[in-house]
């Protein structure tokens, strides 16, 4: 009997760190609008900047991991098919992370 | 993979309709749902046409009298006709409630009636508990204490141990939480259910039982309790006004605190 607690609390845990990221993302691009390309790439560029993002996307990421597993858990009853969709569903979120790095990188050397 | 649609031999038809003679009365249509093992029809709703001035008040007055009067093959559970027993629980007018203490004044129009949602039917307004209570036995709903002896003295209890269990032990394990909770529809093989589970949390807050670990132990499973997404189905539907998604979060609570 697989234990189901973990999950449920990374589920919860994700979601109140992630209230008070959400709010500060909308402040910030309320803040960025209007404001002249240049500043807002050099804004992005601080280490707060990269600290927030990638915070969030991890984050966001493993909040969303856990509740596409739930969805999975709820309606596919093939195992073998909860198996590839798993997989395919994991490796789509580390191509986004992967992404995400990468924006990060290209915003820092440029 | 779930199934979306409805098998062929499952698409409900129209029915026979009984019509009342005398156009002076007041008349109230009754849709029910029919379906019989005996033949291979698929599942119809028939009409019943009652004189609401000549008939009690609550739907389950009304079903009586089209058992007694108009269509004795009508099949449905009923026993003690004051919400206490849970047998007359059905889907009327498109809630799962208790025919007994549902007011017929309380619908507009004509009243649909069909058996409790997503339950193998076995005639009519009948459907098979079965799995229900096999689920119920699985959470040993009695007292468990480690040593026989303290079973032959009194299990005293204070007041305010005894008030955690107010709104848990009215439960009349009617099924009408758990048939109206999709997460039970798709996956009620594994999933506990509302009313189970807050049987099972009835007896997690008892102070006089001794096996409170072991029943969280045997919780923590992915698909017993956690299938529960807060939907909060059960909380509307129950007749008695209990709160089982409140008692499944108590649940989950405690697990995550052992």
């Amino acid at each position: 009997m697989e234990s189901a607690k973990n999950a449920w609390k990374i589920h919860r845990l994700t979601t109140i760190l992630l209230i008070p990221l959400i709010i500060y993302l909308f402040v910030r691009i309320i803040h960025f609008s209007g404001e002249p390309y240049q500043l807002i790439l050099e804004e992005l560029r601080s280490l707060w900047s990269i600290l927030f993002i990638l915070i969030f996307t991890v984050l966001g990421l493993i909040h969303m991991r856990v509740g596409v597993n739930e969805i999975l858990e709820d309606y596919i009853h093939d195992e073998s098919a909860k198996k590839v969709i798993n997989f395919l569903i994991s490796s789509f979120f580390i191509l986004i992370l992967i992404f995400v790095c990468l924006s990060m990188w290209l915003i820092l050397i440029f | 993979m779930v199934q979306f649609n409805l098998p062929d031999n499952s698409k409900l038809t129209d029915g026979d309709y009984y019509k009342l003679e005398s156009e002076d009365k007041r008349i109230k249509k009754f849709k029910i749902y029919r379906w019989s093992p005996e033949d291979d029809k698929n599942p119809r709703m028939d009409t019943y046409e009652v004189d609401i001035d000549d008939c009690g008040p609550m739907v389950l007055d009304a079903v009586m009298k089209i058992k007694n009067e108009v269509d004795t093959s009508l099949t449905f559970r009923r026993s003690c006709r004051e919400g206490i027993c849970g047998s007359c629980a059905m889907n009327i007018d498109g809630t799962n409630t208790l025919a007994c203490t549902k007011a017929i004044s309380d619908v507009k129009g004509d009243i649909k009636i069909y058996p409790l949602p997503h339950m193998p039917v076995i005639k009519d307004l009948v459907t098979n508990l079965k799995n229900l209570y096999k689920q119920l036995k699985s959470i040993k709903p009695w007292l468990i204490k480690q040593k026989q002896e303290a079973t032959d003295t009194e299990n005293i209890q204070s007041r305010n141990d005894r008030e955690k269990l107010d709104g848990l032990y009215e439960c009349i394990l009617c099924a009408c939480c758990s048939t109206s909770c999709p997460s039970y529809w798709w996956n009620s093989d594994k999933y506990l259910g509302p009313a189970v589970l807050l049987q099972s949390y009835r007896w997690l807050q008892d102070s006089r039982d001794e096996e409170r670990k072991e029943r969280l132990k045997e919780l923590d499973d992915t698909f017993k309790v956690y299938r529960c997404h807060t939907i909060m189905n059960c909380t509307q539907a129950c007749p008695k006004g209990l709160n089982p998604a409140k008692a499944i979060a108590g649940i989950k609570q405690m697990i995550a605190q052992q």
